[in-house]
């Protein structure tokens, strides 16, 4: 079944993208930038494709006068471009939250079934559609209960690929409703994870192949229209970035041997945070738990949260000013482990994975608290610098 | 000539002589092989490849090999030691239902534990040394027909409570092992699912476990004095619990007092069990009448005591995995029809539809037994027991010992086998 092009206007992250505007889609971004610019809506897409930018800079959620006409398609199509040009993670993060954020609110607005189903089609999900909608479940709003209806149902395999990344407990599969291999779902919940898939659509990783990016751009700076765009991105971002950058300099990247006390788990975090990644709200009330209790001053957590796509700092120093007051322990491994935020296995760490103490297998001590970690660590960091002075004293004598 | 040299012989002459009834696994040359010699030091030989079930029967004829593996993943080259270089393109999905990972009562008549750090010892299940609170903990478990049965009554659930009805996972793409000691392993080989990532196979792991399940966001909660439970006209967890705790209502009270006192499951004491029992009927009433939504009211019954009882039915509707062999993607599962080391059995491949008569200790179809150095002639052996407590052994319907160090015992071949692979005697 083919999707109606006024669907790909309005969600051009669609995959039949390509079959509508195949000839727009498949030709070289150089040539493509150099024409669109000359057409005459030229610079409606440049207002349009600053306003995004601006607005990501701005931690907004939503851009006010929002259009999803056919420019739409050229707009999306540029601002994958722009995104590999700058080649920055921070600026792609904010891009792909709003832009992802305005996709959950489109959808959401127009509150469509059939569209619903075929967007779902089109992305290659395996979905199921009732008419009329199934029972599948109460649910208790102020002493009495509701029944909880939904026209949808969604294969656990895509469930999953789509809402593990979310781990909002609720999500959870043990807490939903499956049948038959398919997970009932709310369309309130549902679009939710179609905002997930076209944030991650857009989160292209920082390029590896920094050859064919410098190419490239040699290639299209010679355009004067791209060049105007590139700068005024790049001003407006000059202008944010402090706030988003200065802490990390000071802190993570001059003390890089601190990075070594940390577990995995710490470390996932401050990666996602100097990426400009959000946090769910268990990441955020651990690591404010964790650096608190390394007595980690109030000011340099908040300065953390800085590049969250949320951000406030009243409100974020008054939160760790109150957890601070409150001397809340940071999770265990296997609470850790539970929220699917433990990250000893992708790291390959050795004490996380293997335990301490005794070289005998059997006998080691498995590592039951990441302060437990940092802990040993700094013991096992004194102890060879208790080593290295005595045999320098043993030396010198 | 030693016993392990014995055994070694044994276990090579099984291999020559059962070359050709020897199953393979799918995917035979993207698996990695591994498996452990009759060294005294216990290290795994892994990274191993095959081009065919041929040579790798072959290979087993040759070292007959104490354990032997096959990797749940499939790789492009398997033979290469480092995991990042041999192309990894999925694994199958794993369940290992193993009696080791979870309590069961008779335990407390056939398990020995010794604490390393202050000597003491006893029986059953414990994970520290209730004396001196250490956890060097060396167990020595033993085979029991009440045990596995327990392990085969979970893997029946698996599929039938969970695989089929929830995931809608076919029967035919299911593979059952004896795991030839204590337990199950389940293989799942289903395109989809090989290719899903470790922390969402926790997440599958967790549905079939109801480990970290919230009661609180399936619906048990407090509000203004009155506490809600689940709704059973749903799908899923909420309910399995509700009618879990029907079938349970259901039982005689004897019975529903046993279970509530089980310290390892509900562990409640007499006085709440007696006003649960109380209230047993109102508390079916109104599941008949589909209106349990608000829980009766029970005397001592507050959030605490409904959150403790309800905790108690997801274990028993829970399926006693474990979770960490589901979700490591890289881990090696012992190869169906070897042998396996502790015990001498073989790990034995059954469908489904054979498992609710599947006796691994007693089993009457041949080609399902899992014991093959059971001799047509009755031939026994004389040995020397070497631990201080073996316990009693009931394999195909008689039972032997248990017996004390220094004991000399005359036992059947498959006997003397078993005890020898257990280490627990030496021949004379
Ligand atoms: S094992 Fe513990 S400390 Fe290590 S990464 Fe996991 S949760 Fe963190
Ligand atoms: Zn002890
Ligand atoms: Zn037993």
């Amino acid at each position: 079944m083919s999707i109606p092009t006024e669907l790909i206007n309005r969600y051009p992250w669609l995959p039949s993208l390509k079959k509508h505007y195949f000839e727009m889609a498949s030709r070289s971004p150089s040539i493509f930038i150099s024409e669109v610019f000359s057409k005459d809506f030229g610079s409606d897409l440049k207002e349009r494709l600053l306003d995004l930018f601006e607005a990501a800079f701005d931690n907004l959620e939503e851009i006010s006068d929002y259009k999803s006409d056919k420019l739409n398609v050229y707009v999306y199509l540029l601002l994958n471009i722009f995104l590999y040009a700058l080649d920055n993670q921070l600026i792609t993060n904010r891009l792909a939250n709003l832009y992802s954020k305005i996709t959950y609110n489109e959808l959401t607005k127009e509150n469509n079934d059939a569209n619903l189903y075929n967007i779902c089609q089109d992305l290659g999900l395996k979905i199921r559609y009732y008419e009329p909608p199934i029972n599948y479940g109460v649910n208790i709003v102020k002493d009495h209960h509701q029944k909880l209806e939904t026209n949808f149902t969604i294969h656990f395999i895509d469930y999953l690929r789509l809402a593990s990344n979310l781990r909002d407990e609720y999500r959870k599969l043990v807490h939903n409703s499956l049948l038959e291999g398919y997970v009932f779902i709310q369309n309130k919940r549902l679009i939710r994870l179609i905002q997930e898939y076209v944030r991650n659509r857009l989160l292209i990783k920082e390029t590896e192949d920094k050859a064919s990016l410098k190419a490239f751009l040699s290639d299209v700076s010679e355009i004067k229209d791209f060049k105007e765009i590139i700068d005024k991105i790049l001003n407006a971002w000059t202008e944010r970035k402090e706030e988003f950058e200065y802490t990390f300099k000071i802190d993570f990247e001059s003390k890089e041997e601190l990075l070594t006390l940390y577990p995995p788990c710490v470390k996932e975090i401050l990666k996602k945070t100097q990426e400009g990644q959000n946090l769910i709200h268990n990441e955020r009330l651990f690591i404010v738990w964790f650096l608190l209790a390394l007595e980690y001053p109030v000011e340099k957590v908040v300065d953390l949260f800085s590049t969250m796509p949320d951000f406030d700092r009243e409100k974020t120093t008054y939160q760790v000013n109150f957890a601070k007051k409150k001397k809340y322990i940071p999770y265990k491994c296997l609470t850790l482990k539970s929220l699917n935020l433990c990250f000893a296995a992708n790291y390959k760490d050795k004490l996380c994975l293997e335990g301490y103490g005794s070289v005998e297998p059997s006998e080691r001590k498995k590592l039951a608290h990441p302060l437990s970690y940092t802990r040993i660590k700094q013991y096992r960091a004194s102890k060879e610098e208790y080593y290295k002075n005595k045999e320098v004293d043993e030396v010198n004598e | 000539m030693s016993d392990i040299s014995y055994l070694k012989r044994l276990f090579r002459t099984y291999y020559k002589e059962k070359r050709s009834e020897i199953p393979t696994v799918s995917s035979f040359g993207h698996r990695e092989f591994g498996y452990i010699p009759w060294d005294k030091k216990i290290i795994m030989k892994r990274h191993m490849s095959f081009k065919s079930q041929d040579s790798i029967t072959k290979h087993l004829g040759n070292e007959g090999p104490r354990h032997v593996y096959s990797s749940g993943a499939l790789y492009t080259q398997p033979e290469i030691p480092d995991m990042d270089g041999k192309g990894y393109q999925g694994c199958d999905f794993i369940v290992d239902i193993d009696v080791d990972h979870f309590y069961t009562p008779c335990k407390e008549d056939h398990d020995f534990w010794y604490c390393k750090e202050c000597g003491k010892s006893g029986l059953g299940m414990v994970h520290k040394c209730p004396k001196c609170g250490k956890s060097k903990i060396k167990t020595s478990a033993w085979i029991c027909e009440k045990c596995l049965d327990t392990a085969k009554r979970e893997i029946i659930k698996l599929i039938y409570d969970f695989l089929v009805p929830d995931f809608g996972i076919s029967i035919s793409q299911m593979r059952i092992a004896f795991s030839g000691h204590r337990g199950y392993h389940l293989k799942i080989e289903n395109d989809q699912i090989r290719n899903l990532p470790s922390n969402e196979r926790r997440e599958i792991a967790d549905y079939i476990s109801g480990e970290n399940i919230s009661l609180e966001i399936l619906g048990l909660q407090e509000k203004s004095g009155t506490i809600y439970s689940f709704s059973g006209d749903t799908y899923g967890w909420a309910k399995k619990i509700i009618r879990k705790t029907y079938e349970i209502l259901k039982k005689p009270n004897s019975e529903i007092q046993e279970l509530l006192s089980e310290k390892e499951k509900f562990n409640f004491n007499k006085n709440y069990i007696k006003s649960f029992l109380n209230s047993k009927q109102d508390f079916i009433d109104k599941i008949d009448n589909n209106k349990y939504f608000i829980l009766p009211s029970i005397e001592g019954f507050g959030m605490t005591n409904w959150r403790k009882f309800f905790t108690g039915i997801v274990h028993e509707v829970g399926v006693e995995i474990d979770t960490p062999v589901t979700i490591d993607i890289h881990r090696l599962i012992r190869y169906p029809g070897s042998l396996h080391g502790k015990t001498g059995f073989k790990v034995q491949e059954i469908f489904p539809d054979e498992l609710d008569d599947f006796n691994p200790l007693d089993e009457v179809n041949e080609k399902l037994d899992p014991i093959v150095f059971e001799s047509k002639v009755q031939t026994t052996q004389k040995l020397e027991v070497l631990d201080a407590q073996v316990p009693a052994t009931k394999i195909k319907g008689k039972t032997y010992g248990p017996y004390t160090k220094g004991e000399i015992i005359e036992v059947p071949h498959h006997i003397a086998i078993f005890l020898l692979c257990k280490e627990v005697v030496k021949t004379i």
